[in-house]
């Protein structure tokens, strides 16, 4: 029975992640000098009732033991809170910026895994060639400039100087109609509904942040493949493969095969920086999305805002790295949980 | 000193001087607005105006002093921290009983930790703390112990079983005195090696917040506010108000990244 489900092992682990991640927010909330009531009040004199009343409204109320279950079970049903701000439900907005984030870092990993994927083999089957140099080197240069810096210097070259872009203004024209929500992700809703002008306005806006994205961040994916291939290429069982009359194609694939793991392994991280940097490329190109939602809840001192983005970006990272896993146990069955490997 | 380490350790010498002695040799005020806006550099004033028409040149030598005070302060609390976590959970890890379970609790949190991207876990602390150097080194240390801990965490349970521990606790050493003397000075050292690139981080992510708008506000000197000004300027064609500070970011951590290298040795 167990030989088939060795994946519910890991997805096990899932949810107490999620758990003592909730938790851990709660107590970091906690720890934020102050008092919300007077800091939401700005200070205005209350009565008693009100303040209690105020005190609840926050989900306040109780020791910090009841205050924590009360907590937990409105994560678990989704329940965000309302921001201090302007009322809105956090989790409502969430609903719509977290796939328009989520979409630019997942079209920038895509991107990043199928240019690593070419590159690592072109420089590893071809390395005297001079392009190999030259992507070797930028690929040890990897983050060598931050990203906002990147993106800076992109749009100077692209749209100063080359009007390669268009102005580095929203996702797509500001004279176009938003495209009606099916899926939430923005690109995917343009290409479903029939406005062609909708999605080629919205690609001409895309390239541009993915572009940064791409350049900042698929290096770390190139550096680490380049070296897993190198490895993998010397390994006893390429020569094995070669010596037992293999073809080409087939040697290749399984060097690619055995050096895959360790940079999938690497995928969950990169993912991270993909989310972070698609904050600041939100700010770079005046895109919504969480990080504008982020930055204001910052400016307006919106802790309930804050919490709500920081458990939805960690409940992602935890989901990512959980699927980077079993993809990873997929591709290597050494590292599926209750396996042990003798000798090398 | 051969001159090759002196070629390596002088530009982060020349970086150190300028963030201390700089704001005090700087043309214009850093902070107050000077000449009309968006002057492009020339002979009065080297890196030219930005969009409210401060001085570049003069903000982007006193931002150097900010900004590596805020790098250095982070890699010592970072690292210090670093140590003691790493210690803590690496000591007490496979111990049964409370101890144990708290040492792998931490262990876990720090993993779930580094989940998250440094961006995120920076904006959700400022916003909880503020934006002052203090609350910045705080949520900078935050996003960068994790690291450090488990550095030392690997080395401190390489360490346990090697046999002077067991020697000294014959010889009637008290568990904490032996871990003092004995498992810090020989597990620590990852962590204070990686401390330049802890410096380097911290430099970078602390740009990020500040372009971000959440780091020190302007007009406090700070390459990220810097940088983040002088984006649109940039969109519109006037490249020097983003471009230096950006530079000086990078220039800075380069520089410091090869004082460790040279001081450590390559690992590339």
């Amino acid at each position: 029975m167990t030989r088939h489900l060795w994946w519910l092992r890991r997805l096990a682990v899932l949810p107490v992640h999620l758990v003592i991640f909730a938790i851990a927010v709660f107590f970091l909330v906690k720890l934020v000098p102050g008092d919300p009531v007077r800091s939401l009040s700005g200070g205005q004199t209350m009565t008693p009732e009100q303040y209690e009343a105020a005190r609840t409204a926050l989900g306040l109320s109780g020791n910090v033991g009841e205050q924590l279950l009360r907590y937990l079970h409105n994560v678990v049903t989704l329940d965000l809170g309302n921001s201090v701000a302007n009322g809105t439900s956090v989790a409502t907005e969430m609903k719509t910026r977290l796939p328009q984030t989520a979409e630019l870092a997942i079209i920038a990993m895509i991107i990043s895994s199928i240019l690593t994927l070419l590159v690592g083999f072109f420089v590893v089957l071809k390395p005297k060639n001079i392009v190999s140099r030259g992507l070797r080197s930028y690929a040890r240069a990897a983050g060598a400039l931050p990203d906002f810096c990147l993106g800076v210097a992109v749009i100077f070259v692209f749209y100063s100087v080359l009007h390669w872009a268009p102005a580095p203004i929203g996702r797509y024209d500001s004279l176009l109609n938003p495209p009606p929500r099916s899926t939430g992700f923005p690109l995917i809703d343009a290409a479903l509904s029939s406005d062609t002008a909708l999605l080629s306005s919205m690609i001409s806006h895309l390239w541009l942040p993915e572009l940064v994205l791409v350049i900042a961040f698929a290096p770390m994916l190139m550096k680490l493949f380049i070296r897993s291939l190198g490895q993998s290429v010397g390994a006893q069982a390429t020569r094995f493969r070669i010596a037992s009359g293999a073809s080409r194609t087939t040697v290749a694939l399984s060097i690619g095969r055995r050096a895959l793991p360790a940079t999938v392994a690497m995928f969950g991280t990169i993912f991270g920086f993909m989310l972070g940097g698609a904050v600041i490329v939100e700010q770079l190109f005046a895109m919504p999305g969480m990080g504008e939602y982020a930055v204001q809840a910052v400016t307006r001192a919106d802790f309930i805002a804050l919490q709500g983005f920081l458990l939805v970006v960690g409940g992602v990272s935890l989901l990512v790295f959980f699927l980077v896993d079993v993809i990873n146990m997929l591709l290597d069955p050494r590292r599926r949980p209750g396996v042990t490997v003798e000798g090398a | 000193m051969p001159w090759r380490t002196v070629l390596v350790l002088a530009p982060a010498a020349v970086v150190v001087l300028i963030a201390v002695f700089g704001p005090l040799f700087v043309p214009y005020s850093p902070r107050d607005v000077v000449a009309s806006p968006d002057l492009a550099p020339g002979a009065q004033h080297w890196f030219g105006t930005d969009s409210a028409g401060l001085d570049v040149f003069s903000r982007t030598i006193a931002s150097t002093q900010n900004d590596l005070l805020i790098a250095v302060l982070t890699a010592l609390v970072a690292t210090v921290a670093g140590i003691a976590i790493g210690l803590l959970v690496g000591m007490n890890e496979s111990r049964r009983g409370i101890l144990g379970l708290l040492a792998r609790a931490l262990s876990r949190a720090l993993d779930l930790l580094q989940a998250l991207p440094a961006v995120v876990i920076g904006l959700v602390l400022v916003g909880f703390f503020g934006a002052s150097i203090p609350s910045l080194v705080v949520s900078l240390a935050f996003i960068l112990t994790p690291n450090q801990a488990r550095l030392v965490r690997t080395e401190v349970l390489r360490v346990r079983g090697e046999a002077y521990l067991d020697a000294a606790r014959m010889a009637g050493d008290r568990e904490f005195v032996l871990v003092l003397r004995h498992v810090l000075p020989n597990s620590a050292w990852p962590a204070v090696e990686n401390a330049t690139l802890v410096f380097g981080s911290a430099i970078v992510i602390a740009g990020a917040l500040g372009f971000l708008g959440v780091g020190l506000h302007p007009p406090t000197p700070e390459w990220g506010n810097m940088i983040a000004v002088g984006a649109p300027s940039a969109a519109a064609g006037r490249w020097w108000s983003a471009l230096f500070p950006a530079i000086a970011l990078a220039l800075t951590v380069f520089a410091m990244s090869a004082v460790g290298r040279r001081l450590f040795g390559d690992d590339q």
